[in-house]
């Protein structure tokens, strides 16, 4: 079944959809060090998964191989789009692979530095990558700078400054701007509340809420924060030493935990 | 009148170097030996830096300038350029050079010894005035020593080697032909290590200081010691290509220095690590800060002093004066081009676009 | 045995000054960069007896290729008794002995520093270029390893974002000379620092470009007929300088490229850049048809509006 992903409300679909996203059989050392060992998820479409775990849990190296960035030393990656039905991600050459993560995910990295030019303009940031897309209007690039920017509750009127001069917050908004503005299928968020003020943090949450509802993509969100990772998952993944150790609906795994690591996690935290 | 505008501008620039010329003073043989004879580190500085030994010739080249050093280096490159290879020499190794100057600030003292050589290191600054005032040029001999210095010194990396304190090293035995060279190949990064070395032996003397100032004073996490410093005189070996022997076209003055810093290596078995630089001609300034740039241009840090890139693209003296200079070329229609659009800009009307 | 008796018979210099290993790298250079449109081709630069950034470049391209057949033209700024251009064209005809003009059409290589000549080009000519900085990223990546892997990738986002920044900023385009362009729909080049008003000559030329930076050691090339599109906006279209409003003070023409010469009292003068052309005006000579009528309309339907 194709599926098509527009920015409009679907009507909620059963489960017996294909799923969006599937990695199997993952691994990734560095040196000595197994960063990921035997991953396997699924993503389904307007889903919300949260990834959480400790540092030294893999969840940052398992984002930069969903964002294409790393080849793992072993395992297969499907995103259920158009023209890529059935191939391994993994497997493509460097333009395919970069042409998905243009047009079909976005990233939002805990860092902004890491995702945004900090001296160009915001608008720019995000016009930058319409421009790489195809898009040769000025006007329209203005035009969709300034509406993913508003959908991203971003001031306008400071649209034009660089992210250098703007607040963490507002940073984070510039990368999410980006990160949407070509309506990809799949949204990965790292730790896009951390580091922020905690009031700062709930308006972003609330952001992100809004922009599921609105524009039904799916995310993956990592985050050690169980809060956050409540707040804005369906389901939940924990992850320990590059494993995963339990997997469920958000509650069931919050309130009942079953691994006693993530029992550990839970009653640690909450 | 412009330089530039109406007939004449062949006329004007042949006038110019006519009137640099005739204020110079006549050029002959007898200045050009005067210069080879009391400039000899003059000498080697354009030499190493135009990788081309020919100490008559640089000699005319720093005459036929009146001494404007990257003048004079462009001028034996331009020449070199234009000269066939004939072979290649052999490899040498330092303990087969004849050593005039040989000191290392790692040790006291170390086989073969400290030798200071002639050296201005621990002379005291001071004009000899009596020179042109009294036309004196009284001077004191050098006493011969009771024991005569070694002519040639065991290399202390060997030492150092033996003791595991290098890593140890595998000569390299690629044949002549196929060595790396910067003269005869775009410099591409990563750059083989062979380029990295051309391109330090000819360097710009004072860029290479600098940047090698840059690097001691702290911007490198590295505190330096010389392990060695040479001066010397390397036997040109080449192969007869009829009889097959080999035999010596002469000898020509080379420069090298190793700089090392401790604590180099894995946390359990740290080492040594070591630069090395060399040149034609004596030229101590430039190996040393060479040296470290060398050891430095191996490490990961992105400060422009260790990039390869940086340190050998700005330090090439034919390129970074040509460039400088060039300057003063006229520039008007691209003058003309951003004066227009800056105009344009002023008059607020002829917008584009809206914001 | 002596090294002079293994030596050569010594000769003052080969035909056209570069030993025959430098002329054949710079020819299959040549070539490669005629095959690939757009694409920078490392090359061995040699020292010549000219200061780098003054030409030589240019100057090893033209060497490599001039016979004794030939007739070269040297234009510095457009003008060929600029000093710089005089003292190229006296070093070219020293050591080839070849013919030398002011003449563009009478020319078979056109050595160049930052304009085109205002007669149409034709198939038999040769158009080279000299070139300070190959790298049209530079502006927004330095380091030159990086800006390689760009190229690779056909990532030209930085360059689009540059133009989209000076309209947001000066609400125009103020991009001066070296305009990015984009060649036969894949590499972006620097045209070298010639004004908007030259590169529209590139698009579809009957002759060929050759452009050579001889201290950076790239050289990269234009074929005939090969399309070459400044990198524009479609709302924002591309536009040369606008000089609609002088007249060359010696010539009376419009619609060609003018130096502005300021005057005592304040105001500017205006005069033809291309001195060869102009010289044909004032003799009453035929000159060739213009890229640039004397309306300011182009010679093709390229891409230029209003």
């Amino acid at each position: 079944m194709t599926v098509t992903y527009r920015a409009e409300l679907l009507p909620p679909a059963l489960v017996a959809e294909r799923p969006l996203l599937s990695i199997s059989g993952v691994s990734k050392r560095y040196g000595a060090v197994r960063a990921l060992t035997d991953v396997a998820l699924e993503l389904y479409p307007r889903e919300v998964l949260g990834v959480v775990g400790e540092s030294g849990s893999g969840k940052s190296t398992l984002l930069r191989l969903l964002n294409l960035q790393e080849d793992p030393d072993a395992g297969s990656y499907s995103l259920e789009l158009p023209a890529y039905q059935g191939a391994n991600l993994f497997s493509l050459g460097r333009f395919a692979k970069r042409e998905l993560r243009v047009q079909h995910i976005g990233i939002v990295y805990q860092n902004p530095y890491q995702g945004l030019r900090m001296n160009n303009t915001s608008s720019g940031n995000v016009a930058e990558r319409l421009v790489v897309a195809g898009e040769r209007s000025f006007a329209r690039l203005r035009q969709a700078a300034r509406s993913s920017l508003a959908a991203s509750e971003f001031p306008l009127e400071r649209m034009d400054a660089p992210p250098l001069e703007l607040s963490g917050g507002m940073q984070q908004r510039v990368q999410l701007a980006k990160a949407i503005a070509l309506q990809p299928a799949l949204l990965l968020l790292d730790e896009p509340t951390t580091g922020l003020d905690v009031s700062v943090q709930a308006l972003v949450i609330d952001t992100l809420r809004r922009l599921r509802r609105e524009l039904g993509i799916a995310m993956l969100v990592v985050s050690h924060d169980l809060g956050v990772i409540r707040t804005l998952s369906d389901r939940v993944v924990v992850m320990r030493h590059g494993r995963m150790v339990e997997m469920g609906l958000v509650d069931q795994v919050l309130e009942d935990p079953q691994h006693p690591y993530t029992q550990q996690l839970v009653h640690a935290k909450l | 009148m412009a330089y530039v505008a109406a007939r004449g501008g062949e006329q004007a620039i042949q006038e110019a170097e006519r009137l640099y010329h005739e204020l110079l003073g006549g050029l002959s043989p007898e200045r050009v030996r005067a210069v080879q004879e009391a400039l000899p580190y003059l000498l080697d500085r354009v030499m190493g830096e135009a990788s081309l030994y020919a100490p008559e010739l640089a000699a005319l080249a720093l005459a036929q300038t009146g001494g404007e050093l990257y003048e004079a280096v462009l001028l034996l490159r331009a020449f070199r350029t234009t000269q066939p290879r004939l072979g290649y020499a052999e490899v040498i190794e330092q303990d087969r050079v004849l050593t005039l100057r040989r000191i290392s600030a790692a040790f006291k003292d170390l086989p073969g010894g400290q030798v200071l050589g002639p050296t201005l290191d621990y002379s005291h600054r001071v004009l000899r005035l009596e020179v042109v005032k009294d036309g004196s040029t009284a001077r004191e001999a050098a006493a011969a020593a009771p024991m005569p210095a070694p002519s040639h010194y065991p290399a202390l990396a060997a030492w150092q080697r033996e003791a595991g304190l290098l890593p140890p090293h595998t000569l390299d035995v690629t044949p002549a032909e196929e060595i790396p060279d910067l003269t005869r190949e775009p410099l591409l990064f990563p750059a083989p290590r062979a380029h990295q070395l051309q391109g330090l032996a000819r360097g710009d003397t004072g860029g290479i200081l600098t940047l090698g100032y840059a690097d001691m004073r702290g911007y490198g996490l590295t505190h330096p010691t010389i392990n060695e410093m040479r001066l010397g005189e390397a036997e040109v070996i080449l192969t007869h290509p009829g009889t097959g022997a080999a035999f010596s076209a002469g000898r020509v003055r080379v420069s090298q220095a190793e700089i090392v810093t401790t604590f180099a290596g894995s946390n359990e078995t740290p080492q040594l690590k070591l630069g090395f630089a060399a040149t034609l001609g004596w030229n101590e300034v430039k190996v040393i800060a060479a040296a470290m740039l060398e050891l430095n241009m191996r490490s990961p840090e992105a400060h422009p002093a260790h990039t390869a890139e940086f340190v050998l693209y700005h330090t090439e003296p034919v390129e970074a004066s040509g460039f400088c200079i060039h300057y003063k070329l006229p520039h008007y229609v691209t003058f003309q081009s951003s004066l227009e659009a800056m105009r344009r800009v002023r008059e607020p009307q002829s917008a584009e676009v809206e914001r | 045995m002596t090294v002079a008796q293994l030596a050569q018979p010594w000769q003052d210099h080969s035909y056209a000054f570069l030993d025959e290993s430098a002329k054949r790298e710079l020819r299959r250079k040549t070539l490669k960069a005629i095959a690939l449109p757009g694409y920078q081709v490392p090359y061995a630069s040699r020292e010549v007896p000219i200061a780098r950034g003054w030409g030589t470049g240019g100057l090893q391209v033209t060497l490599s290729l001039v016979g004794p057949d030939d007739v070269v033209k040297v234009i510095d700024q457009g003008a060929d008794d600029s000093v710089n251009a005089a003292n190229l064209r006296r070093f070219v005809a020293r050591m080839t002995g070849v013919k030398t003009t002011t003449d563009a059409l009478a020319a078979t290589l056109i050595q160049s520093r930052h304009r085109i000549p205002e007669e149409v080009l034709r198939a038999e000519q040769a158009l080279i270029l000299q070139v300070p900085d190959p790298e049209p990223l530079r502006e927004v990546e330095p380091d030159i390893s990086v800006a390689r892997q760009m190229h690779a990738d056909a990532d030209y986002g930085l360059s689009w974002l540059l133009l989209y920044e000076q309209l947001v900023r000066y609400r125009r385009i103020i991009q001066g000379d070296s305009y990015p362009a984009l060649v036969h729909g894949r590499y972006v080049m620097s045209p070298s620092p010639i004004p908007r008003w030259d590169l529209p000559k590139l698009h579809h030329s009957a002759h060929l470009t050759l452009l050579s930076a001889g201290r950076e050691k790239r050289l990269y090339a234009v074929p005939p007929y090969t399309e070459v599109r400044p990198l524009e906006f479609d709302d924002v279209p591309y536009r040369v300088e606008d000089q609609r409003a002088f007249a060359c003070f010696r010539t009376g023409v419009r619609n060609k490229f003018l130096n502005e010469l300021p005057q005592g009292d304040g105001s500017s003068r205006y005069e033809l850049s291309d001195s060869g052309y102009a010289e044909k005006l004032l003799r009453g000579d035929l000159a060739g048809p213009t890229y640039f009528d004397s309306e300011g309309k182009f010679y093709h339907d390229g891409y230029l509006q209003g």
